[in-house]
């Protein structure tokens, strides 16, 4: 497979353009603060990766007020890498743009509020635009009738393997020819009472640090925002000479199948996958030179991801957790982690794991802890995995 | 109380972010304001609301003017 990737709109915790946001991970920051938007004292993880005084251009004010926060993300991020790719939509055919969007949870601040009032005010005291707001293809519905995108679409909800899934499937409807563009990534806003609440509940929730792959781990924290890529033909991208950061070269998914939260022990599945779309690429585990990891933080989690990439690559290879900066975006998370390493590429630096303090002997990778590192990455793997046993693997190219 | 008409264009100024000069008696709520379903229903239940009245559902229509429903208003409070 070879897709181009020509553009890239991000919003989260550190930044809300790609030029801050990756300043911002390459320090290995934390942008990790207390939720204040609720009483969250009773929940088990009062933190989060939060965006505040978020500049809404060019959603107009007449919109605003009929959708969610995650399609504002969703929004803003598109008109990003829109603008990124230099593409002029004006030109393009509308039916052969798709768009593939990630979301794990739909948008539940507009949900939430709205059923209060359902049940506080009765029939009249809920917002019409509810319906269309809150469900999770509304981010992909809004992006279509803003920019008038016609072509075959549609939205993955895979828990927190939502967004690698939908570049995957993406690039796959462009390698068979099926459309020259496709807008493809990940939206999410978790920073709400209900929505916390569903994280909490499974006991994955960190207490104090999200800090994988270190013994003192407990779980992760949450983050809101969204990450889009504009993903093309390489054909049509060559022709109408955009900048081309880097190639989608492979992609591979399989599930565990053993229970409703925890993965294989022994991370059966995400071997299959990692194999899968190393095939794909026509790769050697040799050819990767880092690897953006799932680092979910809970005790098994850890270990079964290790022993996972233990078995393929061995334990030199490069592998970080950069989502300890700002959290885990959740259905949004594979499409931060794919420009994450794409921009890592560009630069020649791996971003770090942070938080990282005290070794696991079950957890004995590479994991770039606490600072970033120089080094040329032409190849990387990019790993997320959902509850209930989903894997998914992209790897990407330089350009 | 003050004077009806004015009020009933406030409201479509605040709900619609509309300029207060677009909303002439006029307008098409459709072709001119660009309204669709979803925004009649908003208006409808803050009509209610603002006038303390009852408007039936789907009594207000896309093809409507705001002259239509500053009518429906009228009638109701009498």
């Amino acid at each position: 497979m070879k897709v181009a990737i020509t553009g890239i709109g991000i919003v989260a915790p550190p930044g809300v353009c790609k030029e801050d946001f990756w300043q911002n991970v390459k320090a290995g920051k934390s942008f990790i603060s207390p939720i204040t938007r609720f009483d969250a004292s009773k929940y088990p993880s009062q933190v989060a990766g939060q965006i505040e005084n978020l500049n809404t251009n060019p959603i107009p004010r007449r919109l605003l007020k009929k959708i969610d926060k995650f399609s504002i993300f969703a929004l803003i991020a598109t008109e990003q890498a829109i603008k990124d790719a230099s593409l002029n939509l004006a030109k393009e055919d509308p039916y052969n743009i798709g768009i593939f969007i990630g979301n794990a949870l739909g948008g539940w601040l507009y949900a939430e509020t709205e059923l209060r009032d359902l049940y506080v005010e009765g029939r009249d005291g809920v917002s019409p635009y509810l319906a269309s707001a809150w469900f999770p293809a509304a981010p992909q519905g809004q992006i279509s009738i803003f920019y008038g995108i016609k072509g075959y679409s549609k939205t993955v909800v895979a828990d927190r393997a939502s967004a690698l899934m939908a570049i995957g499937y993406a690039a796959k409807v462009i390698e068979n020819k099926k459309l020259n563009i496709a807008f493809a990534g990940g939206t999410e806003a978790p920073v709400t009472p209900y929505a916390l609440l569903c994280c909490s509940t499974e006991g994955s929730l960190s207490k104090g640090l999200y800090r994988p792959f270190d013994k003192e781990r407990d779980g992760f924290v949450v983050g809101e925002g969204a990450g889009i890529l504009v993903l093309e033909d390489v054909e049509h991208a060559l022709k109408r000479g955009a900048n081309i950061y880097g190639f989608i070269t492979g992609y591979g998914s399989f599930c565990d199948g053993v229970d409703r939260i925890m993965p294989d022990p022994n991370g059966k599945g995400l071997i299959k996958a990692i194999k899968a779309a190393l095939d794909m690429a026509g790769y050697k585990p040799t050819d990767i030179d880092y690897i953006c990891a799932d680092g979910v933080g809970t005790k098994l989690g850890d270990i079964s991801e290790t022993r996972a990439i233990k078995e393929v690559f061995g334990k030199k290879i490069p592998v970080s957790a950069p989502k300890t900066m700002f959290g885990y975006l959740l259905g949004a998370a594979g499409a931060v982690d794919v420009i994450i390493a794409l921009l890592a590429m560009q630069e020649g630096i791996i971003p770090p794991t942070i938080n990282y303090q005290t070794k696991d002997p079950e957890c004995d990778l590479d994991y770039v802890p606490n600072k970033s590192r120089p080094k040329e990455v032409k190849r990387a793997l990019i790993i997320s995995r959902g509850r209930g046993g989903i894997n998914a693997v992209l790897t990407i190219e330089r350009g | 109380m003050g004077n009806i008409e004015e009020r009933v264009k406030k409201l479509f100024v605040k709900l619609f972010d509309m300029k207060p000069e677009e909303v002439n008696l006029e307008a098409n709520l459709n072709d001119d304001l660009g309204m669709d379903s979803t925004e009649i229903v908003e208006l409808t239940v803050a009509l209610e609301k603002e006038f303390k009245i009852n408007i039936e559902d789907g009594e207000i229509k896309k093809r409507h003017c705001v002259s239509d429903v500053v009518n429906i208003v009228k009638n109701r409070i009498k």
